[in-house]
């Protein structure tokens, strides 16, 4: 073999070269293209996910009952944000991202759906397979919307009065245990003892009161937190962080204004059909003292609710 | 020599380009697919949410005949909401409109309230073109005094949803 040949065999030819390269291009387009694409398809199943939690919570809310009860579950560790805005009427803001298998733990969350027209109250960030979702109704005193309690966690009540005690049964709640809780990573919530509790809900009504747990502070140990509540803004209190609870309080305190405003107008259309309330200067009363409240100081308002709702009982045109 | 490696690097490069342009094709047709899915799914979730809302927005007290039963609402409050009272509340409905019309009796002309013998509740309408319409029967109620004594008073209506075009 000459020197010539072993030179040329040696060579790179330029045809091998130019195709490496190329082949190299191509390939790496195809699986940038493909894990695009991947990601797309997850960012259009996450968004997906988070619209229909807004669709799914409608037939799930409590309207005219009780109380209401339901189950959301996923294939998928799931991821749901809830981020609140309290701006006049606010809204829940709603994003999902599912559980990674590569990297970071989470894939970034699909778009945000905004939801205007409901109070979801829940962890700032909630993961799990199934998430239980609660309804309950909110009166101060007439209805003013339906709360939405979005639950992952297990959760176990001991000491509860009797009241809540039957609802929770009733309701058939599966993440929620009364008194003698199986499951060992369950959040503690305690109504009577204080003593190895993760949450302490503590009634504060003593006087014309259907129960003591009409009013009260629910107690938060992790982040030390009080959060006072009215009504069954108490299982809201237990359920949601402090920031996504006095966000979501805020704005019910806005519709419950505008309730007040629209039912003092009620009274003036009424009143030209010969039924007439003397409800409007209570009315009047009662939008400037919500004007002043704030969630810390929700709890004072059952005083003057129950007078509300006692004159309304008492009128022959009743508004609500 | 030169001339044939040449014409193998034109063959080459031409070979390239078909192929990228194959490759172009086949993406953009795949795009057109998926776009073409997520447009349909969302229009598929606007319509379940349009037509869960139903209920919701029956059941709304701004709406709902003494917050008592379903499906029933109140005349006095849909005057209320029909009028500057309901602006405010432009951003807080799900739907793309909502309008209540009288059923019974039946009309040949739509008079929208307030006025005299109307038949049409506008409550809210985002000005959006071609929305598709969902709508479920329902009562609309008011408390009447009559001879010094007070009873409810309901006629047949109907509640119209419209669904929110993402386009």
């Amino acid at each position: 073999m000459t020197m010539r040949k072993i030179v040329k065999k040696g060579q790179f030819n330029f045809a091998w070269l130019f195709a490496i390269l190329a082949g190299a291009a191509i390939l790496f387009l195809a699986i940038f293209g493909a894990m695009k694409t991947g990601d797309t398809a997850r960012f259009q199943t996450d968004t997906q996910v988070a619209k229909q939690i807004s669709i799914l919570t409608d037939p799930l809310q409590a309207g005219f009952s009780e109380g209401s009860f339901g189950s959301i579950s996923f294939k998928k560790e799931t991821r749901v944000n809830n981020i609140c805005f309290s701006d006049e009427f606010g809204k829940n803001d709603i994003s999902v991202s599912t559980k990674s298998e590569v990297g970071e733990e989470w894939n970034l969350p699909g778009a945000t759906i905004s939801i205007h027209n409901k109070y979801i109250f829940s962890k700032e960030r909630s993961s799990g397979l199934d998430y239980y979702v609660l309804s309950k109704p909110f009166n101060l005193p007439y209805k003013v919307a339906d709360l939405i309690f979005m639950i992952s966690e297990n959760y176990c009540f001991t000491g509860a009065p009797e009241e809540i005690e039957t609802e929770i049964l009733g309701l058939g709640i599966p993440n929620i245990e009364i008194n003698n809780c199986t499951v060992s990573d369950s959040i503690k919530v305690c109504f009577s003892s204080t003593s190895n509790c993760d949450i302490v809900v503590s009634g504060s009504c003593y006087t014309n009161c259907d129960s003591l747990y009409d009013k009260g502070t629910v107690i938060k140990k992790d982040s030390n937190e009080d959060v006072n509540f009215v009504g069954n803004l108490m299982y809201a209190a237990i359920f949601s962080d402090k920031r996504n609870y006095d966000c979501n309080v805020k704005r019910l305190l806005y519709r419950t204004k505008k309730i007040a405003r629209e039912l003092s107008e009620k009274t003036a259309i009424m009143s030209t059909r010969g039924c007439t309330s003397s409800l409007n200067s209570d009315l009047v009363i009662w939008e400037s003292m919500l004007n002043s409240t704030t969630p810390d100081t929700i709890d004072n308002l059952l005083g003057d609710l129950e007078e509300l709702e006692n004159k309304n009982y008492r009128e022959q045109c009743n508004l609500w | 020599m030169v001339k044939k490696a040449q014409m193998q690097i034109q063959q080459m490069s031409f070979m390239l380009i078909a192929v990228f342009i194959f490759f172009a094709l086949v993406g953009m047709f795949f795009l057109r697919v998926q776009v073409g899915g997520i447009k349909g799914s969302a229009a598929q979730l606007q319509k379940e949410q349009a037509i869960s809302s139903l209920q919701v927005i029956a059941d709304m007290p701004e709406l709902n005949f003494d917050c008592k039963e379903s499906m029933t609402l109140d005349k006095d409050k849909l005057l209320i909401m029909s009028g500057d009272f309901g602006q405010d509340y432009d951003l807080f409905w799900p739907v793309a409109s909502v309008e209540v019309f009288k059923a019974y009796p039946a009309f040949d002309s739509q008079i929208e309230c307030p006025a005299p013998n109307c038949n049409y509740y506008n409550v809210y309408n985002n000005s959006q073109l071609n929305s598709k319409k969902f709508a479920t029967f329902v009562s609309i109620c008011s408390k009447e005094r009559e001879s010094g004594s007070v009873y409810t008073r309901c006629n047949i209506g109907k509640l119209v949803v419209g669904i929110i075009n993402n386009e």
